[in-house]
Parts: C-alpha cells; sequence; structure tokens
C-alpha cells in the first residue's frame, strides 16, 4: 500500500470512528489551520423570533471584502504604499529638499512622488470599487424569507439570525444554515461543495426527523425552537450544537448543516434556519489572502536598485569631499568672510562635507527610478488582464474558458520556467473516461482502435484500417462505443445473451451514481464521484437499461429489448446492501432485490480480485478473459471485472445480520464490514470486462515536445500506478526508447519480503538502505553517461514510497543530483504533501525556476510550492484554480502561456528595467559631470520642473509602449523555435554584463551631453555677438537628453507600432510644448526668471540647430554600432530568427499555417509518440477505479460526512492559508 | 447610422489587433546591408555639415589678450592681492594689440574670466529676481544673502553676483584716434525688458565695508544698466566669456590697437585670468572649432566604419 493510501485510510478511519462518539458527545474539534479561540459562551438562537435574538445582537448578513472604506482609504492607502523602499526614499529626499540645503525646490521630488502616488492610489481604489460592486452585488441577491405565514423576497443583507429561509433548487445559501426540511422524502438534500473544497461531486444533508415537516409557509411559521450552538468558528467539517423543540433536546452534526457558498441541486427547495451570518459564516472566516509571490525578475531589480543606492552614496561621496576640498576664504565673490552658514564655512570643513553630502543626494535622487515600479505594475496589468485573459489561442471554445491570469505579478517569471511539474490526471489525460471496448461471455465487442494500437500497428508495418463507424452509432461523452452486435437491442441474437443481460443489469445496479435532470435519456446528466463509473452507467443507458432515479432504497431502470424487441418497462431494485468501495478491497458490490423476489449480487472491481473471488469451472470463460484483459490493458484502456451472484434468502439474511452487526460496531468497524463483505463476495459468476479510455487532453504530446525543446524539463507527479504512469509518459513524448530510464521502486522482492514481516522500524530502515543503494547506482550510471559526449537522454522513475525516503535529508541532495541530470522524471504514487516536497526540493535545492500545473484539490499544494502555479480550470471543481496564479483550460496553452506570453513579458520586462535604468543614469550622471566644474557645490543643472518631470512626462510613455508592444518574433515563430525560451531560462537579457553595458554607454552618452555642449557654447553664439548663460546651456543639454534618450528607445524596440511613433514623438513634443509655455510665460507668483524666453533665445540660433543634429547622433554611434556588431558577430538566438524570417509578413492569419508547415500535426505527432512505445508493453490490465475523492463521495452517500483529506492537511501545513471562495456566481 | 457603425466596427478591430497583440507594425531587422547604409548616411550627412561649420568659425577673426600679470606693475607683482585692494594705486594699464587678419564690423570685445564660479551654489542662488524689477517695492531680500542690506537698509541690486560686477574698462585707440564703443544692446533683449525694472534705479549699493566690484550711477535704471545684465546671466563654466561692447569699423590687417583699460577688477585673490578678447562674428557665431571638428569626426568615423563593415561583410558574408 502506497504512502498516500496510508495516510487517507488512517485518518479516514480515525475520523469514522470519532464521529460515531460523535453522536453523543459534542465536544470535539478536528483544528482544520487556525480555529480562531472560541468564546466559552454558546450561542443560542431563537428561530423564528426576530425580538428575542435581537439582544444579543448578532452580526447582519451583509459582507465587505474591500481593503477601504471611504474615510480609510487615503492613509491606508499611503501606508502600503510608503512601504515601498523607492517611495519611502522619495518620500525623504522630499521632505529633504524643503530644507535650505537642498539646490532643487522640493517641488523636483514631490511631483514624480506624488504622480506616482496618485497613480497607485488610483488603481487600488478602483480594484477595490470593483470589489465594493461585488460585495453590493451578492448583498442584494433575493432570498425567500418567512414572514407572516409567507415567503417575502429580500436581499441577503437583510437576513438575520434566527430567520427561517427557503432557498431553491440550483441556489446558493446566503448564510451558515441549519436544515430542517427538504422536498425530497426523508428530509434529504444534495449539496454542491464546489466553492468551499472544489469538489463537484454532491454531498447529502438530511435534517433531524423531527422537522421533515416543516415544508410550507402555513407550517413553518409554527416552528418555535431553540438553537444553542458554538460560537462561529473556522472550521468547516465541525459544527456542535442542539436543537431544543418542546424541552426536548436533539444533538446536531455537520449533517445538518448548509454553509454559505454550497448550493443546492437535485432538490426542489429546502427549508431552513440562520445560524451564522455575514463575516461570521465558515467560509467568510477561512478567507485569507493569498500570500503574493514575487517574481525572480523582480528580486534581481532590488539587488539592482540597491547597486543604484550605493552608486548614488559614492557619486555624493566624491562630490561631498571634493565641496569640502574646494571651499577656501580665496574666493571672496562667495562672500564666505562674514559669518557665512555652516554649509560653506571653511572653517569647518567636515561639517561642509556632511551637509553637502546632503545637498547631493536632493540633487541625485533621479538616480532612482522612482516611477520603475509604478510603469512595471501597469505594463504587468495590461499584459495580464489584455493579453494573457484575452488571446484567443488560450481561449476553450468548447467550455468557454479563457486563460486567466489571477496575479500580475508573475508574467516575466512565465518566460524563464525552467522545471514544470505537472499532474497526470485532468491535466495531461481529460479525466475523460469512454467507454470503449467489452467483453462479455467471451467474446470482445467494440470496433474502435486506441491511439496505442494504432501506433503499435503502424510500428509494425500494418496498414491500419479506419473501421468505418455504422450509420446509427452514438457517440457521447463518455461513450465512444460502437458494435452492432450489441447496440438497439441486437444483443438478443448473441450467443450469450443471458450474460449480455447480466452484464448490463451489473452496469446499470452496481454503482453510487446520482442522476440529475430530466429523467429522460436525452437530458439526465449523471453525477459519480468517479469518472469510470459514470461512463460505465452511461454505457449501460446507450445498451437499454437506462437508471433514472434513485432513493436511498431504491434504483429505477428502464430497460428495452429485454422480454422482446422494442418492449420498454420501467424496473425497480431495491437495493439491500452497498459494500463500498475502498483502496484495499479494490472492488464494490450491491445487494439487490428484483421485484420478483430474486436476490442478486452484483460484484465490480480490479481482476486480481475478481479473479480470486470466482467460482470454480469455466475455466476456457476465464482465460479467454483474461487474455483479452491483458489486450484491453495493452491497448492503454482501464478495466473492470463484472461479475455476479444469485443469493438464497437465507443465506442473505443470516449475512444480512452480521452486517448490520459489524456496521453498528464502534471500533474497527472498517476492518469488520471488509470482513464481512468478504463472507459473500466469492463463488462470483464471471460476466466479462469492461473497457475504459482514459483520454489525453488535446495536443499534450505536441505541447510536452515542444517545451522540452525550449529546455523546459517535465516532471509528472501522479498518484496512479506506476505501470500506468508509464504509459501516459510514453504516450506524451515523455520517455521513449533511446532514453535510459532509471527505475526506482518499492515493489521489489526484498522489499516485500521484509514487509511481510511486519515490523515498522526494520521496513523503514530496510527500504531508506534499499533506496540509498540504488540511488547511488543510478548516479554513478548517469555521471558516466554525463560525462561521455553521445549520451542517451536519462529518465527516472521513482515512487512515492521510496521518495519518502528519497527526501530524507541525508539522500536529498543524491536525488536532487540524480534528478536534474535527467530530462524526465516520473513520480508515481506520490502524496499531495509530496508532490510540495518535491517542487520545494528543486525550487530551493536547485534555485531553478519551477512551474506547477495541476487541475485538484491534490495539487493545491504544488500549485502553491512553485514559483507559479497554473491550475487547470476543468472538470474538477475550482480549488486549484483557486490557488494558482494562472488558469488555463488545457494543458496545451501552456505553450502558448510560456513560449509567447512568457517569453514576451520577460524580454519586455526586462527592456522596461533596463531602460529605465540607462534613462535615470545618463541624466543624473550630466548632473554629476557638471557638479566637477561648480566647485562641488551641487549647484543644479537643470530647472527644477526639467527634472521633476523628465521621469514622469518626458520619458514615461514610450517605455510603457515597449514593454506592452514590443515582440522580437511574431508568435508563431515563438512556438516554432521553441529554442527561443532558453535564453529566458539562462536570464540572457537582465544579466549583471548587460546592465553594465547599458551603464557604459550610459556614462560614454553623459560625457558627450555635457561636454559637447558646454565646451561649444563657450564662445559667442549667433551673429549677435551674445553670450549664452548657465540656463541657455543647460537648456540645450536637457533638450538633447529627452531627444537622445527617446531616439535610443526605438533602437531597442524590435517592432515599431503607430503607438512607439506616437509615444516617442509626443514625448518630444511634450518637452518643446512644455518649454515654449514655461519659459514664454512669467506669472508675478512663479517667476521662474532664470528660464524665461531661454528657449526662443537658443532657438534663434543655428547653434542650436547643429547641436540638436550632432549631439544625439554622437551620442547614439556608440550605442549603434554596438548594437550593429553584436547583432553581426554576436547575435542572440532571436535577432537569427528574425533574419531568417525577416522577408515575411507578420500576418495573423498565417499563424497557422507557419506552426504546421514543418510540423507534424498534435495528432501525428502523437502517433508518432506511440509508435516509440516499447515493443514488450507490460502485461499490466489496467484498473479503472483509481479516482480520488472516490472514498469521501461513497461516505457522504452513506450519510458519513466527508473525512478531512489528506490534501487538506497538507495544503494548510504548507501555506496556511485558503484562497478566498467566492460565491459570486449567484444569478 | 452606418458610419457609427463603421467607427464602432473599426474600434473593434483596433482593440480585438490590440488584445490579440497583433498590431500592425514595422519590424527594423538591423542587418549588416543597414548598418552599412546608415552609417554611409550619416557621414554623407555630416561631413558637409562639418565644413560648413567649420569654415563659419575659420571665417571669425579673434584676438585674445591676457592682461591680468602684465598689468600689475614690477614691484608689484609679488603681492598682487593687496596691489588690486589698494585704492590709492591707480590701475590703468596700456595694451596692444595687433590685428592681424582684416577685421569686418562689428567686432566685439569680450572680457574672459577663469577659475570664477559663477555657477557656484551659493552664488547663483544669492540673488532677487522680483527685486531687480520692482525694486524696493519688493521688500523680501532674503535670498540675497550674504549681501541683502547695508545699514539695515535694502540694498538695490542686492546679492553676491550684483556685488561682485566686474568693473574692469577698456579704451581703445587706433592710430591715435579713439575707437568708438558701443557699449548698448549687449544684454539679451529679454533680460532687459523682462527681468531689469525700467523704473528700478540702484539704491544703497557697494556701500558696505567691503566693495565686491563695480558701482553704478544711481541715476540709471536697472533696465538700462547693460553691464550689470550681462553680468547678471550667470555663466554655466567656471571659465567664461561675456560682451563688454561693440567697435563698429572694420580693423585692417597690422593694426595696432592700443587699449587702454583699468585694471580694478581682483582676480589675483583666487588665481583666476583676465583677457580680452576682440572677435568678429560669423553667423554660427564666434570662432569655435569645436562643432565643426565634432561633426566631421563623426561623419568620417561613421564612413570608416561603414568601409570596415563593407569590408567585413565582403569577406564573411552570411
Amino acid at each position: 500500500m502506497s504512502g498516500w493510501d496510508n495516510i487517507r485510510s488512517s485518518t479516514r478511519s480515525q475520523q469514522g470512528r470519532s464521529h460515531s462518539l460523535n453522536q453523543r458527545e459534542p465536544s470535539r474539534t478536528v483544528t482544520l489551520g487556525r480555529v480562531q479561540p472560541q468564546a466559552p459562551a454558546f450561542r443560542t438562537i431563537y428561530c423564528n423570533d426576530r425580538d428575542a435574538n435581537f439582544a444579543h445582537r448578532y452580526r447582519g448578513n451583509s459582507v465587505s471584502t474591500t481593503k477601504y472604506n471611504f474615510f480609510t482609504f487615503l492613509p491606508k492607502g499611503l501606508y502600503e504604499q510608503f512601504r515601498r523602499v523607492a517611495n519611502l526614499y522619495f518620500l525623504m529626499v522630499s521632505i529633504l529638499s524643503a530644507t535650505p540645503y537642498s539646490p532643487v525646490h522640493p517641488v523636483t521630488n514631490v511631483v514624480p512622488l506624488s504622480l506616482v502616488l496618485l497613480v497607485s492610489l488610483i488603481k487600488e481604489a478602483f480594484e477595490d470599487w470593483k470589489r465594493f460592486q461585488n460585495d453590493m452585488a451578492i448583498n442584494s441577491t433575493p432570498v425567500d424569507v418567512l414572514q407572516d405565514q409567507r415567503w417575502e423576497s429580500i436581499p441577503w443583507k437583510k437576513l438575520q439570525v434566527g430567520d427561517i429561509i427557503r432557498v431553491k433548487q440550483d441556489g446558493f445559501f446566503p448564510a451558515d444554515m441549519l436544515l430542517l426540511a427538504s422536498t425530497n422524502a426523508d428530509g434529504v438534500c444534495y449539496i454542491e461543495t464546489a466553492n468551499l473544497d472544489g469538489e463537484t461531486n454532491l454531498k447529502i444533508r438530511k435534517a433531524l426527523e423531527r422537522t421533515w415537516d416543516y415544508v410550507t409557509p402555513e407550517k413553518a411559521c409554527e416552528f418555535k425552537g431553540e438553537v444553542q450552538c458554538e460560537q462561529p468558528n473556522n472550521s468547516l467539517y465541525t459544527f456542535t450544537g442542539n436543537l431544543v423543540i418542546d424541552n426536548q433536546t436533539l444533538p446536531l452534526s455537520p449533517n445538518q448543516i448548509l454553509l454559505r457558498g454550497c448550493s443546492l441541486k437535485n432538490t426542489e427547495f429546502v427549508v431552513g434556519v440562520v445560524i451564522f451570518t455575514g463575516h461570521e459564516t465558515k467560509v467568510m472566516m477561512n478567507s485569507m489572502n493569498v500570500p503574493s509571490k514575487r517574481s525572480t525578475l523582480e528580486r534581481k531589480l532590488d539587488k539592482l536598485i540597491l547597486t543604484l543606492f550605493g552608486t548614488l552614496f559614492t557619486m555624493c561621496l566624491i562630490g561631498a569631499i571634493g565641496s569640502g576640498v574646494f571651499i577656501d576664504r580665496k574666493y571672496y565673490f562667495l562672500g564666505l568672510s562674514k559669518s557665512v552658514e555652516d554649509q560653506f564655512n571653511p572653517n569647518r570643513r567636515f561639517l561642509v562635507v556632511l551637509l553637502t553630502m546632503l545637498t547631493l543626494l536632493t540633487l541625485y535622487s533621479t538616480i532612482i527610478p522612482i516611477s520603475l515600479y509604478v510603469s512595471i505594475e501597469m505594463v504587468k496589468f495590461i499584459q495580464s488582464t489584455q493579453f494573457i485573459n484575452k488571446d484567443l489561442n488560450m481561449y476553450h471554445a468548447e467550455t468557454d474558458t479563457p486563460a486567466l491570469a489571477r496575479t500580475s505579478n508573475l508574467n516575466e517569471e512565465l518566460g524563464q520556467v525552467e522545471y514544470i511539474f505537472s499532474d497526470k490526471t485532468g491535466t495531461l489525460t481529460r479525466n475523460l473516461m469512454e467507454f470503449f471496448k467489452c467483453t462479455i461471455g467471451g467474446e470482445i465487442y467494440g470496433t474502435g482502435m486506441t491511439e496505442i494500437e494504432r501506433g503499435v500497428a503502424e510500428r509494425k508495418g500494418i496498414k491500419v484500417q479506419e473501421v468505418p463507424t455504422s450509420i446509427n452509432s452514438v457517440r457521447e461523452k463518455g461513450f465512444n462505443f460502437d458494435d452492432v452486435r450489441l447496440m438497439r437491442g441486437a444483443w438478443r441474437n448473441e450467443p450469450n445473451p443471458d450474460a449480455c443481460k447480466e452484464f448490463f443489469r451489473c452496469l446499470a445496479i452496481c454503482h453510487t451514481v446520482l442522476p440529475e435532470g430530466d429523467e429522460s435519456p436525452e437530458k439526465i446528466k449523471y453525477q459519480a464521484a468517479s469518472p469510470d463509473e459514470a461512463a460505465l452507467v452511461l454505457a449501460a443507458k446507450h445498451f437499454g437499461f437506462f437508471f433514472y432515479r434513485r432513493t436511498p432504497t431504491m434504483i429505477y431502470v428502464r430497460e428495452s429489448h429485454v422480454e422482446r424487441m422494442g418492449k420498454i418497462q420501467d424496473v425497480s431494485y431495491e437495493i439491500l446492501n452497498v459494500l463500498e468501495f475502498n483502496s484495499t478491497r479494490k472492488r464494490q458490490s450491491v445487494v439487490c432485490r428484483y421485484p420478483d423476489g430474486r436476490l442478486v449480487l452484483y460484484c465490480k472491481g480490479a481482476d486480481t480480485v475478481i479473479y480470486e473471488r470466482l467460482v470454480g469451472g469455466s475455466d476456457d470463460l476465464k482465460k479467454v478473459t483474461r487474455e483479452h484483459l491483458e489486450k484491453f490493458g495493452s491497448a492503454g484502456l482501464r478495466t473492470l471485472c463484472l461479475a455476479y451472484k444469485d443469493l438464497a434468502p437465507d443465506v442473505y439474511e443470516s449475512w444480512n445480520e452480521k452486517f448490520i452487526q459489524a456496521k453498528s460496531s464502534l471500533r474497527d468497524r472498517e476492518r469488520k464490514l471488509d470482513e464481512v463483505a468478504e463472507l459473500i463476495e466469492k463463488d462470483l459468476i464471471l460476466i466479462g470486462a469492461t473497457a475504459i479510455e482514459d483520454k489525453l487532453q488535446e495536443g499534450v504530446p505536441d505541447c510536452i515536445e515542444t517545451l522540452s525543446r525550449a529546455g523546459i524539463k517535465m516532471w509528472v507527479l501522479t498518484g496512479d500506478k506506476m505501470e500506468t504512469a508509464i504509459n501516459i509518459a510514453y504516450a506524451c513524448n515523455l520517455l521513449n526508447n533511446e532514453m535510459k530510464q532509471f527505475i526506482i521502486s518499492s515493489e521489489t522482492d526484498a522489499i516485500r519480503e521484509v514487509e511481510e514481516r511486519g515490523d515498522q522500524v526494520e521496513i523503514a530502515r530496510f527500504i531508506k538502505e534499499e533506496v540509498k543503494k540504488q540511488l547511488k547506482k543510478c548516479l554513478d550510471e548517469a555521471q558516466q553517461y554525463f560525462h561521455s559526449v553521445s549520451g542517451p537522454k536519462l529518465a527516472l522513475i521513482i515512487d512515492g514510497k521510496c521518495l519518502m525516503y528519497a527526501l530524507d535529508p541525508s539522500l536529498r541532495i543524491m536525488l536532487l543530483n540524480l534528478s536534474l541530470n535527467c530530462s524526465s522524471v516520473v513520480c508515481c504514487r506520490v502524496s499531495p504533501l509530496q508532490k510540495a516536497q518535491v517542487t520545494s526540493l528543486v525550487k530551493k535545492g536547485a534555485r531553478k525556476i519551477t512551474l506547477s500545473i495541476g487541475d485538484g484539490a491534490n495539487d493545491v499544494s504544488m500549485i502553491q510550492a512553485a514559483h507559479i502555479g497554473v491550475g487547470i480550470s476543468g472538470l474538477e471543481g475550482m480549488q486549484a484554480v483557486m490557488a494558482s496564479d494562472f488558469a488555463i483550460a488545457q494543458f496545451r496553452f501552456l505553450k502558448d502561456l510560456l513560449l509567447v506570453h512568457g517569453r514576451w513579458s520577460y524580454i519586455r520586462l526586462c527592456k522596461v528595467v533596463t531602460y529605465f535604468f540607462y534613462k535615470n543614469l545618463t541624466f543624473t550622471l550630466t548632473q554629476f559631470w557638471f557638479t566637477f566644474y561648480t566647485g562641488f557645490s551641487g549647484q543644479r543643472f537643470y530647472d527644477d520642473w526639467f527634472q521633476s518631470l523628465y521621469n514622469v512626462i518626458f520619458t514615461a510613455l514610450p517605455v510603457i509602449i515597449v514593454g506592452l508592444f514590443d515582440k522580437d518574433v511574431s508568435s508563431s515563430l515563438s512556438k516554432r523555435y521553441p529554442e527561443l525560451y532558453k535564453e529566458g531560462i539562462k536570464n540572457m537579457f537582465f544579466k549583471w554584463r548587460v546592465v553594465a553595458i547599458w551603464a557604459f554607454f550610459a556614462v560614454y552618452q553623459s560625457l558627450v551631453f555635457y561636454y559637447f555642449v558646454t565646451v561649444s557654447s563657450s564662445t559667442s553664439q549667433g551673429s549677435s555677438g551674445k553670450m549664452f548663460g548657465l540656463w541657455d546651456v543647460s537648456t540645450m543639454a536637457f533638450t538633447c537628453v529627452v531627444v537622445t534618450v527617446n531616439l535610443r528607445l526605438i533602437m531597442i524596440c524590435n517592432s515599431i507600432t503607430r503607438w512607439h511613433y506616437i509615444s516617442v514623438g509626443g514625448s518630444i513634443v511634450a518637452w518643446f510644448l512644455f518649454i515654449f509655455l514655461y519659459s514664454g510665460i512669467m506669472t508675478p507668483y512663479d517667476r521662474q526668471e532664470n528660464i524665461f524666453w531661454v528657449i526662443y533665445v537658443l532657438m534663434s540660433t543655428f547653434y542650436f540647430y547643429i547641436t540638436l543634429l550632432l549631439v544625439p547622433v554622437a551620442a547614439l554611434l556608440g550605442d549603434f554600432l554596438y548594437l550593429g556588431v553584436q547583432r553581426w558577430f554576436f547575435p542572440y538566438d532571436y535577432q537569427i530568427v528574425q533574419e531568417i524570417h525577416k522577408d515575411e509578413a507578420d500576418d495573423s492569419g498565417r499563424t497557422d499555417l507557419l506552426g504546421i508547415d514543418n510540423q507534424l500535426t498534435p495528432d501525428e505527432a502523437r502517433s508518432y509518440a506511440l509508435s516509440q512505445l516499447p515493443r514488450e508493453l507490460s502485461k499490466h490490465t489496467g484498473f479503472a477505479f483509481d479516482s480520488p475523492g472516490y472514498e469521501s463521495f461513497f461516505a457522504s452517500q452513506l450519510g458519513v460526512y466527508a473525512p478531512q483529506k489528506a490534501w487538506d492537511v497538507a495544503r494548510r501545513a504548507s501555506m496556511r492559508s485558503k484562497p478566498k471562495p467566492k460565491p459570486n456566481k449567484i444569478n | 447610422m452606418d458610419t457609427d457603425r463603421e467607427r464602432h466596427r473599426a474600434r473593434e478591430t483596433a482593440f480585438y489587433l490590440f488584445t490579440q497583440q497583433s498590431l500592425p507594425a514595422c519590424k527594423p531587422v538591423l542587418t549588416p546591408g543597414w548598418v552599412i547604409a546608415i552609417f554611409l548616411f550619416m557621414g554623407v550627412i555630416f561631413i558637409p555639415v562639418g565644413l560648413v561649420t567649420l569654415r563659419a568659425s575659420h571665417c571669425v577673426v579673434e584676438i585674445v589678450d591676457r592682461y591680468d600679470i602684465d598689468c600689475v606693475p614690477e614691484p608689484s607683482r609679488m603681492d598682487k592681492v593687496s596691489y588690486i585692494q589698494d585704492d590709492s594705486i591707480p590701475k590703468n594699464c596700456s595694451r596692444f594689440m595687433k590685428v592681424h587678419k582684416y577685421m569686418k564690423a562689428p567686432i566685439y570685445i569680450y572680457y574672459q574670466l577663469d577659475n570664477y564660479y559663477q555657477n557656484h551654489r551659493r552664488y547663483v542662488k544669492s540673488r532677487s529676481d522680483k527685486q531687480l524689477l520692482d525694486g524696493q517695492k519688493y521688500h523680501d531680500t532674503s535670498s540675497c544673502q550674504p549681501v541683502e542690506s547695508n545699514n539695515n537698509r535694502p540694498i538695490v541690486p542686492c546679492g553676491l553676483i550684483a556685488w561682485s560686477l566686474f568693473n574692469d574698462t577698456f579704451e581703445f585707440i587706433r592710430e591715435g584716434a579713439e575707437l568708438k564703443v558701443n557699449r548698448k544692446n549687449i544684454a539679451w533683449k529679454s533680460d532687459r525688458s523682462h527681468k531689469f525694472g525700467k523704473n528700478v534705479y540702484p539704491f544703497n549699493f557697494q556701500n558696505g565695508t567691503l566693495i565686491g566690484g563695480g558701482k553704478l550711477n544711481p541715476e540709471i535704471p536697472l533696465s538700462d544698466q547693460e553691464d550689470l545684465i550681462v553680468w547678471m546671466r550667470t555663466s554655466a563654466l567656471p571659465s567664461f566669456r561675456k560682451l563688454y561692447g561693440r567697435i563698429e569699423e572694420d580693423l585692417d590687417v597690422d593694426d595696432v590697437v592700443v587699449v587702454n583699460l583699468m585694471n580694478n577688477y581682483n582676480t589675483y585673490s583666487f588665481g583666476g585670468k583676465k583677457k580680452l578678447a576682440l572677435s568678429t562674428s560669423s553667423w554660427l557665431g564666434g570662432k569655435n572649432d569645436f562643432l565643426g571638428h565634432a561633426c566631421v569626426f563623426a561623419g568620417c568615423s561613421s564612413l570608416t566604419l561603414a568601409i570596415i563593415f563593407m569590408l567585413l561583410h565582403v569577406k564573411y558574408r552570411r
């Protein structure tokens, strides 16, 4: 038994035991995560009596998920903003610039800071406004409440504790409530808890028998009772309380509680009493903020900012020391002879140095790019909301699901992923089980051919003949079977009609499926925990045994063609016992009574367990069926054996007594039930076997192949058996025969032998030794291959139990070394916790960027542990999506998400960051050079407004446009040349080398700006012989800086759209407009006489135009030369691709064509992959009951409340958080 | 109706192209061909521009004479500072400047100071623009520290800049006749008309214990004190020229101009130089080869690079 099963069954049995005690002793609380300390007092609720409850002042039912309200917005929002270092720094500098030490007016630093804050606050306000509107929509959803013997519709927010309400089918429960009555018989109702725990299967809640009648308003208003229950807490699976009616105390359990966020299914309506409202509901108390992840690039950015701080400090220090040396009385024109303020006092040079330090700090503050963070935020926000969420390539039309970026923090991280950890079921495979073939009485039915079979056949050179589907064939989701011999009642003419009949009845009766919707074959929907089961029932429907209704004791089947062709009759079978499925039994049985009194036990299960329990004789049938099973297994199908047995009434009665006894026993109930079941599940008669296809998701092999070419290593982490996992891995292109496979399995004889002895300590020690030995051997071998030049690719396959020991700190390094050398790794039989451990092993141990992708609740821990979590928004509910950073509908969209969006985002962000760095450095350095010529006094070179608007207006927009629109190669080329992605993995565009090159050119350019302009203006300009002053020169220099920096931006662009022209041109024009106005207007209040008329003076000279032509070109000459040489002699990969395809028009219409012409279609590629399957297929026969979530479903079916899941514990332990389940689908 | 719908559709299409990231774009690929072409183009543009600029600069005739040392009498050269600070010693001095090339009027007279930090922070901010425009109507002269008031009365114009006004004077004599020097219109018009008040007269100026530089005639409004206006447009670098006046007569080759100057201004304390420059002007301005050389250099290096790239392109064809 695997580790996971251990955990599951042990928690389960514990739960079961305590549950039985729970009836009497309502004191147990299961601690799930953070349980709030409970007030000692119980809460008492007077049902249907608002006046009595009024005294308690319970909270209302309106909820608010907003972060701010009208009054707290400003203080709280500002506080949030100033937690950023850059903002705080600028606040300090702004304060500093209000002192006389500052060379600049406070406006220089206040304007950019306030603009940045304004943008951030507007964004916050906008997001909060949306939350507020969402809250409003929820709060004003109507609900029926009992008033004056009538159902009155009131909004949710008006609901109060103690109210009696009615919830209709498919409606959401507005608050936590006590179930009183239901329209279903026996006070039962079905609920869906997808918003709470992500499970889409239905759960049963049952009212107390005493309250069943209160269905109608007339009756319900007579209901007077008192609920005494615990104080509100956040434990979803517990509830303790009593209901007091007529001095009678009835204990309540979670079974009577309907939680806010769940919805009602399969029940016309229910009536209940509100017990917890608003923020006191369990779902609201569980909502915690998802911890926000920060991308690696941003962390590296922090380092860059720190470096900038270091540079700033060095520059200030140089300037400050210079000022200390410079200051001297001999410069009499500085007026230093009289009493002088400290900063210029030649007698106190040390103080001069210190104060000049402050001066220069404010002067050079522009080196820190204050608007960088807000620009990045904006860019990423648009990238995720407009590009990722709206990409048609990632839109799944079938389920109407677009991709969803739940966070915009990690866009660029998507461009650097090196390891992908993938779940199997639902992610690689569709979790769509289709009834594909069957064998009945030694005869195979079903003409279909699986992909694996086709691949095998092709490899053998057999021409595959596509069997034409018969005209009347039925095709439905879950049913992909075609054989004229069985359909439409034709089975009656088969050699074995009786076996067929039993086969179909077994399919129709022996299951735990719930029918939903209309009771007609076309409209009915089957709700099942395991998709295999639904497929089987569906198959029965198509064979003419239509299961349409279920009550706790009966199953109704509409049978056709049984007695004669075309005859339809409704038959009801009484279900006497259900012998549940669990992973030890691997089978499930139902004892039923026919209308005519016949007692039959139907059983289905794994071939091994069924064969052990067959009656002797008919060896031929057994042999043939086994051969068929192996054939199915090798075709990648999941199989189940079907068997039945007639029971004599007296035998049954005596057995049933034992069964009831076992069922009601308090200790070891599980084991006893298993033992009792064993008594009757014997001497079975084999009917046949079913074969179900576990379909791969569309395009999976192709996607995996592309990703591996992109240098991404793929690990599959699955709870499945090793054989299944390997099979899927082959089908997905993860494994092939050229690979050297290292298999570390716990299913060896040696281990089994030790296990049989049963000494736990001994087992642990032995397995650990064994794993260590194996790992060492594999590692040695791997390193051998690694050193040889043309060694095969390596693959590691390890099972959960071995993994448990391999993850031990002492072996962890070895495991990591081995697995990093492997190009693919398959971990099977792993628990959710182990999935997370493996993920963090690579994340922390190898410091590589990891991505986890999964669809189910069991993947949550893995998704949260990785750098990036991707959820498949598919069939298995929302839990994975809620925990994820990105949600996509199909695995194959990963290709677009990573290779296109991730890559682009990464490149764009790198460009934005390095460009910001460059432009601020260039600008600040010109100031720095000037400082040397002002006696280190800290005189500003530029006017205050120039400096303050430089970052926020004159250079702000173009860089955002680049962050949005820059495309090096088109999306189709990105996918066609996945190797381009490797540049992101190696972080080619944001290395220190890249930053250093930018810095070098920033220094060069700033020197050009400063010296060209100052040297050339040392004589008179223009024919009037007049001289320029400081402000003329600085305005000239600033104009050059603005023009050059904007032109430099054009040079980093790979594609230039209209918006580039508009923004770059606009920025330059904005500068000129600004300076025309600013220097042209002089108001009595703000007399900026320095700048007055400067630009007109400048523009009246030819000097201005020649300089404006020369300086930008001279400054950019170096960059241009560098770009040309770099592209020519040391090109990046993308540049090569650009040149190959430079003549092709980038037409989105051709996207698909381009993708195909050189490559196989996904289908072809998949067949190709399948043809690579090994010659000797494992002789496993599949087993179609291997679905997680099954047991809890079964438990709830029996009225046992769902046990806490292993993955819940893992998830909470790892993250202590739970995404907020929002009941936002209300309408 | 139809146009509305069309506009709507156009907007939708634009939005579609935006979200699908397929906006029409030009994709410049910097292939060797382009690199060569651009370098060639730059060479072709910049060499002519540079040559024209250089020619303009070469047309300018400039005579520069450093006089700060020679104008101190031999015995005082050991202690120039006390010489310059001693008011009792007459400061006149004569210099001879030989014209080596025909100079066409107008000939601009500049004085040039070196190592004079007019751009020092303490210096730059020590002025009051409002006072310059409004005179004593504007009371707050705190920005003029440390030369804001004297005997508790405000100084107009206040501040270090005005206080340290340059006060050497020059007279030019050619062949015994005095050359007329036009001292009008030497400041930018925008300064004269908008920064210095027409009704503002110097007041209490240079009355303190320490005299920094030139005095102003209290009868003349500030807007007409062009020396002050020129001086107060502070220079960008510690070495700077300022316009003194214009000679509106041509000077012939081998003319000798005798300059009678009053060497009043103290640059000796901080080791600054004083120079006198006579210069004609071209359409581009004074004599400054820098722009021309830079343009020619940029053009030539572009051409060279283009040729190198071309050779490489021929040799290692991709």
